[in-house]
């Protein structure tokens, strides 16, 4: 865990998760699978978001989840859950563990701040708490996780130091 | 400051500034703009007219000023600024524009006196010859002195976009907006305010129109109300920004001067664009008044009314204190009345109606403080050196008065201010009660509130606002107008003057901007050019940076005239965005410089940086593009040296860049059977394949390496930069076309570091690495592959090579991968491991023959072009582009064909890109077409063979294998004879 910014009524903190990327078709086979291995439902709702204190658990698209893991694990771990996953046909997981990169942002003016780097319609009307989007920031493809009064951003990492420039470029202007 | 102040202004700050201008300080009030600062001093003389060259003055006090442009030197020399808007601040630097030597004696006002031949039109029929003229003396001779002021040096600007997403955006904080905000605070209603001024207040501190609202005088209700905005949970104020877009859907684009009056700090940005998407979007951006056209028109001392007026009560100077006024409409009494509060009298009222049309409240004023009044009269000119000294007035009985007057203040009426509207795409018509142009039917979510909807009486604001806000259910405002003049407004249709002096220098100008006289106008539609459309390209009018904003509807009364038509049949010009100019440094925020492209980096990057690798741009990827040994190397040498050393010992690439793809499920078989060309059925688990992706059009797509984990689970590699293409075109076919197949893809791109090390000690490096793995050709066959684990992750090394020596692939996890690339290095040291770069695995693949997809082919280019006739599975039923393959056109033998060039001369290089030819004696000059064959993809020197080796796109290159050919050398004169084979 690193703090970037802590200015201006915005905080962003990288952190170090682990992520899992799903594909399947979501029926009960699929749920069955997945609960056997984490002791949490798939949201089954489209952009929904289920966390715990270990996971993030979201359905990004009809038949793609992502779960990200708020602690890091033993990768071991990781890669015995994503070995047992794949053993199914009808599942497709691929590890993201470390291809990705992580920002907590949060604060009274976070919404202000990344509209600075995405025309992103932050609203609670429109971006509901426990709702995850797609979009581009700082023209950058990044997921985003609402939980309560911050958000979890990820994207891919080859892109991390450019991301974290571009932020700490904004702050000060 | 010799200028007389209005001390009762209560927006200019008494606090002294010093300005700059033409190299000369003076005297300022903070909270001044350029303009109000110059008149405070007494300065007419601004700057030189565009074309002639004619000393201009001051004309308006806004954003539609066509004539009071300056150069702002200490501001990145920015030039074009508008000296009505721009605000001054203690040691600004300003100069004026487009004089030389000097502001008041300028030799270009040459052209003022040569201005007979330069009429409308002037240039396209005078440059048209003779032959050659063009290029040598017209253009250069043109654009030395075309433009206004002069481009910015060295200038580097910080500027961000800001966006928001709202429920009403409402532009403009004048008394509409502030009654639509009013209404809608602390409502559920997400509202943002933008006002282009410092203030809020628009026409209640512009003017001296209204007295009192809700028995407040109108700065204590401008207060009170911004007080309740800010106080409110729901509206936000944005000032000193001016929305300059309005585009679709309900998507506007402002532009915020952060540093308005204050000096730039140029590590803060100094503008700030902001995209605005809304709900609903309410136009409350007032109204511009309209100049007339008369002798002289442009002399400085000329100044609109309500800007005069604006100048006292905003900025609290008093420009001239016995100005003639010139109207033909009832708003110019609010003037005559700031001027007598101030114990300042007018020289003359001259009001182009019938005594009997003019208001009788008017007529008494006038009369009670003894003005010299001249109803039923125009101005016919005036005169003056360097500014205006006299004023010709024609009375009732067409004789020609002539008074003494400094200023000159005329109205030629008030236009909504539409831009915005019609940018929404919002329909207009013509209103002959107001004469002007006003918003009709809306296209978008559009309201419009106040004088910008042709509503100049303040009586029935209140009800228009409920009226047309009804809509957002929301409590009625009630509020109690009181007004210093008459509330309805009346109008008489001028937009030209009689002129009785006859010389050829007296211009009665339409367009001060690009200097454009009626007279010009005149001629165009003499010339054919009855369109308006075409007769504002012909004459450029209304074409400047200030768009007509203050003389295009005039343009129309004066057309419609000529042509005998009503306004609403001549029709107006299109309203384009921006409504004011935008710098290029606003629109481009800070995707400039090193944020101008996003930056993609492998996790081995700085390892790169610190053994001084040059890197190339590989889409968004940074990639080593070769490594320098020392200073002095340059890339030809490194890279002779690179090739050298993998083919003698052994090199490393970093091939992270390289797209991977994970493919899944139970019919992954026939799906990659369908993708790609090649036939995966027969190919054992745990091998790999080069494999050759088709579009539709039976073109090669992408290339890469296909890795059989079993019949269901597949992981293929793409280029670098077509990863997330292939990646799109998979997922597409598997939504679209082939929904039954019960598959599953995800990028795994960045998930796994890849390096290619290749060369004949390669297995000797790789097996002191991983000690645990059998290398030898028979545990370890070409183009087969193995997962082991590795530290605490899982690794996967194939064998496979892409440039023609023993190498292997290595893909670990990048949380491994700096570790991993050192401790090959450490191996590898006893062996010559060097690190190459993208260049160098060109020569080495070029040596071996091998393609790369995107330089021999472009999209143009099916396997059998490139004799990859052998890739195509000739047995499978399907895959995507086999039925074009079959297309007469692609089976063509003439269609260009890959065949390897070299040299006749070995000393000669051939370069990339050059055209083949068959030709022998290429002429020195071509004059006839030369029959082109095809060009060079790729060429390269070979440190192995010691001369230049390439490959060439070529018309039936097959059946010329063997034959002698020529290339034409960049200079086009010379030619190399060469072979290919």
């Amino acid at each position: 865990m690193t703090k970037l910014i802590s200015t201006h009524g915005v905080d962003i903190t990288q952190k170090n998760f682990q992520q899992i990327l799903i594909r399947g078709d979501g029926r009960e086979q699929f749920n069955q699978v997945i609960n056997k291995e984490i002791t949490l439902q798939p949201p089954s709702k489209n952009l929904e978001v289920k966390t715990n204190d270990k996971f993030i658990f979201a359905k990004n698209s009809f038949d793609q989840w992502t779960l990200v893991y708020l602690f890091e694990q033993d990768y071991k771990k990781i890669l015995k859950i994503i070995s047992n996953l794949n053993s199914n046909d009808k599942i497709l997981a691929s590890d993201y563990s470390y291809g990705q990169v992580y920002f907590e942002v949060s604060g009274k003016n976070k919404n202000e701040f990344l509209n600075k780097l995405t025309q992103f319609d932050f609203r609670e009307k429109k971006f509901p708490n426990f709702s995850m989007a797609q979009t581009l920031i700082a023209r950058i493809d990044c997921y985003i996780y609402k939980l309560n009064e911050k958000y979890i951003i990820t994207c891919n990492k080859s892109y991390e130091d450019y991301f974290k420039e571009r932020l700490m470029d904004l702050i000060n202007l | 400051m010799p200028s007389i102040n209005n001390h009762n202004c209560k927006y200019i700050r008494k606090e002294e500034i010093k300005i700059v201008f033409d190299g000369k300080s003076y005297s300022a009030f903070e909270g001044d703009t350029v303009a109000s600062a110059l008149i405070r001093n007494n300065i007419k003389l601004i700057g030189r007219s565009f074309k002639y060259h004619r000393p201009r003055g001051i004309y308006t006090c806004g954003i539609e000023e066509p004539n009071a442009l300056v150069q702002i030197l200490n501001e990145h020399n920015e030039p074009n600024t508008r000296a009505t808007i721009k605000r001054a601040y203690d040691g600004i630097n300003i100069c004026s524009q487009n004089r030389w030597p000097s502001l008041s004696f300028d030799i270009g006002s040459i052209n003022n006196l040569l201005s007979p031949i330069f009429s409308a039109g002037f240039y396209y029929k005078t440059f048209m010859g003779p032959k050659g003229f063009w290029k040598k003396i017209y253009e250069p001779l043109i654009r030395r002195t075309a433009g206004l002021g002069k481009p910015p040096k060295n200038f580097r600007s910080k500027s961000i976009h800001q966006n928001h997403n709202i429920d009403i955006l409402i532009v403009g904080g004048g008394l509409s907006g502030l009654m639509a905000a009013r209404k809608l605070v602390d409502t559920d209603n997400q509202v943002l305010l933008v006002e282009q001024d410092s203030f809020l207040g628009g026409i209640l501190k512009n003017s001296n129109k209204v007295k009192k609202i809700d028995g407040k005088n109108t700065f204590e209700w401008v207060k009170e109300t911004e007080e309740l905005i800010l106080k409110s949970n729901n509206i936000k104020i944005l000032k000193n920004t001016l929305v300059t877009t309005y585009n679709f859907t309900n998507h506007l684009i402002a532009l915020e001067d952060k540093f308005a009056g204050k000096k730039i700090n140029i590590n803060k940005s100094e503008l700030v664009l902001h995209k605005i998407r809304t709900t609903h979007t309410i136009l409350a951006n007032g109204h511009i008044e309209r100049f007339i056209s008369f002798r002289n028109n442009d002399l400085p001392g000329v100044m609109l009314a309500s800007s005069f007026e604006k100048y006292i009560e905003r900025y609290g100077v008093v420009p001239d204190e016995k100005p003639a006024i010139f109207t033909n409409n009832s708003s110019t009494i609010s003037l005559v009345k700031s001027l007598i509060n101030l114990n300042c009298k007018p020289c003359a009222y001259i009001d182009s109606r019938k005594k009997e049309d003019i208001e009788d409240e008017t007529k008494e004023y006038l009369i009670k403080n003894d003005i010299p009044f001249y109803p039923e009269s125009e101005v016919e000119g005036c005169e003056g050196n360097k500014k205006v000294e006299k004023v010709f007035i024609r009375n009732s009985t067409n004789e020609i008065l002539s008074i003494n007057s400094s200023m000159l203040c005329p109205s030629g009426g008030l236009n909504p201010d539409i831009h915005l509207f019609t940018q929404s795409k919002g329909l207009v018509k013509w209103d002959e009660k107001i004469i002007s142009f006003k918003p009709d039917t809306a296209f978008q979510n559009t309201i419009t509130l106040g004088s910008v909807s042709g509503n100049y009486e303040f009586k029935n604001l209140c009800e228009e606002i409920n009226k047309k806000l009804s809509f957002l259910k929301v409590k009625d405002l009630n509020l109690k107008i009181e007004t210093n003049i008459r509330d309805d407004f009346s109008i008489e249709e001028l937009w030209e003057t009689k002129t009785n002096k006859i010389s050829k220098w007296a211009k009665s100008f339409i367009d001060l901007h690009n200097d454009v006289t009626t007279k010009d106008l005149k001629q165009a539609i003499n010339e054919g050019y009855d369109r308006i459309e075409h007769l504002k390209r012909y004459t450029t009018n209304s074409m400047g940076t200030d768009q007509g904003k203050i003389s295009s509807i005039n343009s129309l009364g004066i057309v419609s005239k000529i042509l005998n038509k009503k306004i609403s049949e001549v029709g107006t010009t299109t309203y384009r965005p921006p409504y004011a100019p935008l710098s290029f440094a606003a629109i481009a925020g800070r995707s400039t410089y090193e944020y101008y492209d996003p930056e993609r980096k492998t996790p081995i990057h700085n390892w790169h940086i610190k053994n001084n690798a040059v890197f190339e741009d590989v889409g968004q990827w940074k990639r080593p593009w070769y490594f320098k040994k020392h200073e002095k190397e340059t890339m030809y040498e490194a890279v002779q040296r690179e090739s050298k050393q993998t083919r003698r010992s052994a090199g490393i690439l970093d091939g992270s860049t390289l797209g991977k793809i994970e493919i899944k499920g139970k019919d992954a078989l026939e799906f990659m059977n369908l993708m790609y060309t090649n036939a995966f059925t027969k190919m054992k688990p745990m091998t790999s394949r080069y494999a050759l992706m088709l579009g539709e059009d039976g073109m090669i797509m992408d290339d890469g390496i296909i890795c059989k984990i079993n019949d269901k689970h597949f992981i293929a590699t793409t280029t670098s930069s077509g990863a997330p293409k292939v990646l799109a075109h998979m997922e597409e076919f598997l939504q679209t076309e082939w929904p039954h197949l019960q598959v599953y893809i995800n990028s795994i791109t960045e998930q796994f570091t890849t390096f290619n090390i290749s060369g004949p000690k390669t297995r000797e490096i790789i097996s002191k690495v991983f000690t645990d793995i059998d290398f030898s050709n028979e545990n370890f066959p070409f183009m087969t592959f193995k997962t082991f684990n590795y530290k605490n992750t899982q690794a996967r090394i194939m064998r496979a090579s892409f440039t023609g020596e023993l190498g292997y692939e290595i893909y670990i996890s990048p949380q491994y991968a700096i570790e991993l690339w050192e401790l090959l290095f450490k191996h590898g040291k006893d062996f010559d491991l060097v690190p190459y770069g993208t260049e160098t695995m060109h020569l080495l693949r070029a040596e071996k023959g091998y393609v790369v997809i995107g330089q021999e082919t472009d999209g143009t280019v099916t396997p059998i072009d490139i004799n990859f006739n052998w890739m195509i599975g000739k047995k499978k039923k399907d895959f995507i582009g086999k039925r074009s393959l079959a297309r007469s056109d692609t089976a063509r033998e003439d269609r260009k064909q890959l065949v390897g060039v070299v040299p006749l001369d070995k000393s000669h290089f051939i370069e990339e890109g050059q055209h083949v030819v068959e030709c022998k004696n290429l002429p020195s000059k071509i004059k006839t077409p030369v029959e082109y064959l095809g060009h060079i993809s790729s060429s390269y020197h070979s440190p192995n063979l010691n001369h230049c080796i390439a490959m060439a796109m070529i018309k039936s290159g097959n059946k010329l294998m063997g034959k002698k050919l020529f290339v034409s050398t960049p200079k086009g004169t010379k030619k190399y004879s060469c072979k290919n084979s």
